[in-house]
């Protein structure tokens, strides 16, 4: 019974959270267009905080997404400034996160250091890295190519939901990525051994799954999903710079904690991650519209973050 | 009372009769100001200037930073447009925002750049005018070196805001017959500005060693002219009475300028009257006006030692 209280009070947590809007913000806040302007907003967020879940799911870290984000946004930026083709400089991006993951699970898995130390110190060497690329600047302007900037102010056609209404390109990003992270953590054996190293990894490594090469793969994961992420800012904001993507990691590492507080035994699931992601975009979207003062908003968004996984943590210990 | 006041009066009288008449109290207007950069000095200043003067107006605003964060000011601008504010204010390159700006286009909200940078999708932006600012400085060499000496430029045509100054300064001073561009340098600005101006300088004095042979240095933003300050008082010549102008006036260069040295002037740009001229635009636009021009400039200052502690 307490288990189910502790499970759902996050989910009804939510819910309060959308009735009080609703009820605050009658004429416009569960609106199609508002709703979908939320989950643009959203998608970067909800592509790192789902590369989180995978490597959270082992009980591991990783603080350089947002740097890898910027990264990626500054390499894909100055290979369109040199004039190569956008899917060019969208694969080096991916290509450059990819092994900025793989870096970080050397690090962790094989050298052994903790994943909070070894991405610490990679998110400032990826941060100093997206400065050496971009020579600190932003670019912008006819260095990005319309169709890399079209591509986030682009959707596809949902005239159902009323007139001149567009799924955004990025909202559909964000969901298939959303998707594939879920089949890779819940219908592969591979996402069912990450969770058994994050239960117990002693028990696992006994089981005789291969222990670091798993944590290599995780974190790689996380890495490209970071460069990906990088990649929608970027198209999104129509420029890139050395410092965009770092906001990602902090908001990303508090959804998955939300979302921990759904799960049976408190572990991340990349559904109940999306929860936590709409939880703090639907209070940044709605406080807004309340004119809430930004920096009263920030400290909301931080206290129900603490309330909620409190919450959870003490039911869990009246059990 | 003239006939100006008495149709003002009237039109008062007017409005005050429509309000009454529909029976409503007037709804306040709400003002969304979004920018990623609130935590800089000068853009604290535009909203002060801005929220002083929408006090006035009885304006509804809410002031939304987003702490750097340029994808969610896109994000804030949409929120607003959703909540169907009045008008929308931002200090953030409009080009960056481009997609939020769509979407205010798409709803008939006006947004309005404060020093914004000028941008299609944008009513109006409220800037300074560099082109002036340039000219004022280099009138002022001009006419310190009575029309007749040699002066050493030092500009960043890469980046354009500064690269109108650097225009300005060559018209002012191609005009003069007898006044000689001596060198027009490109410092590096990778440190700051200040160091590589200074060895940029250092080369120049060393080749023109005899006093007099350098009448004055006119840089298009404050750290060159403090490199050849440092320069030119390093190599003893602060005497030699070589004219310095920056622009910008930012508290070293106002600081270099009371001491009543080489640097005599610099240009200072009114941050709150950006401001306040906003608000202004703003209520210009929300009465139904059609702005004709887009680019709304606000008088700069020219800072000498007379102002340069205030």
């Amino acid at each position: 019974m307490m288990n189910t209280l502790r499970q759902s009070g996050t989910l009804l947590g939510f819910l309060a959270i959308v009735v009080f809007f609703a009820v605050q913000l009658p004429d416009t806040f569960l609106t199609a267009r508002n709703l979908i302007n939320i989950t643009q907003q959203l998608s970067m967020l909800i592509v790192v905080a789902s590369a989180m879940t995978i490597v959270m799911v082992m009980g591991d870290f990783d603080l350089s997404v947002g740097s890898v984000a910027s990264l990626a946004g500054v390499v894909a930026a100055v290979m369109f400034a040199h004039d190569y083709p956008v899917w060019q400089g969208v694969l080096a991006a991916l290509g450059m996160g990819l092994l900025a993951g793989l870096g970080n699970g050397v690090l962790v898995s094989y050298v052994g250091i903790l994943p909070f130390v070894a991405t610490l110190g990679t998110l400032t060497v990826f941060s100093g890295m997206a400065f050496v690329v971009s020579d600190g600047k932003t670019i912008y302007g006819k260095d990005i190519p319309a169709e890399f900037s079209g591509f986030a102010r682009g959707g596809w056609a949902a005239e159902w939901l009323g007139q001149g209404m567009k799924i955004p390109n990025l909202t559909i990003a964000a969901l298939l990525v959303l998707i594939l992270v879920w089949v890779i953590l819940e219908q592969t054996t591979f996402g069912r051994r990450l969770y058994a190293i994050g239960g117990n990894r002693e028990a696992a490594l006994l089981a005789g799954l291969r222990v670091k090469r798993l944590r290599l793969l995780a974190f790689g994961l996380t890495g490209l999903g970071a460069a990906g992420a990088g990649l929608m800012y970027a198209a999104r904001v129509a420029s890139a710079n050395p410092t965009q993507g770092s906001g990602l990691m902090l908001d990303a590492i508090a959804a998955v904690f939300l979302g921990m507080t759904m799960s049976r035994h408190g572990e991340p699931r990349v559904l109940f991650t999306l929860v936590g992601v709409l939880m703090l975009g639907i209070l940044d979207n709605g406080l807004t519209q309340m004119k809430v003062d930004s920096y009263i908003r920030e400290i909301l968004v931080g206290v129900i973050v603490i309330l909620s996984v409190g919450v959870a943590v003490l039911t869990k210990r009246q059990r | 009372m003239n006939g100006q006041q008495m149709e003002m009066t009237m039109k008062k009288w007017m409005m005050a009769a429509a309000l009454a008449g529909a029976g409503t109290v007037a709804q306040a207007e709400t003002v969304a100001v979004i920018t990623p950069y609130l935590a800089q000095p000068g853009t604290q200043m535009y909203v002060e200037g801005f929220e002083a003067a929408a006090e006035e107006k009885g304006w509804d605003v809410n002031v939304v930073d987003t702490a750097g964060d340029v994808a969610a000011a896109i994000s804030r601008i949409e929120d607003a447009v959703t909540q169907n504010v009045d008008a929308i204010v931002i200090n953030v390159d409009p080009a960056q925002v481009a997609a939020g700006l769509i979407a205010a286009e798409q709803a008939g909200i006006p947004v309005v750049g404060m020093d914004a940078g000028s941008d299609p999708l944008l009513a109006a932006n409220i800037t300074s005018n560099g082109y002036a600012m340039a000219a004022e400085t280099a009138v002022y060499v001009a006419n310190r070196l009575n029309g007749e000496g040699t002066v050493v430029q030092f500009v960043f045509d890469a980046f354009p805001p500064v690269q109108i100054r650097g225009v300005i300064a060559d018209a002012v001073f191609g005009n003069y017959p007898d006044i000689e561009v001596l060198d027009r340098i490109t410092p590096d600005v990778s440190d700051g500005g200040i160091a590589d101006s200074r060895a940029q300088m250092e080369a120049i004095l060393a080749a023109n060693p005899d006093p007099g042979s350098i009448g004055a240095v006119w840089a298009a933003w404050d750290q060159p002219a403090l490199g050849a300050l440092q320069a030119i008082q390093d190599a003893g010549r602060g005497d030699e009475g070589i004219v310095i102008v920056g622009m910008d006036a930012n508290p070293q260069a106002r600081a270099a300028i009371a001491e009543g040295g080489n640097f005599e002037a610099s240009m200072a740009q009114d941050f709150e009257g950006i401001g306040r001229t906003t608000a202004d635009t703003v209520g210009r636009l929300l009465a139904g006006e059609e702005l004709r021009a887009s680019v709304i400039y606000v008088p700069t200052q020219l800072i000498t030692a007379a102002n340069a502690g205030e």
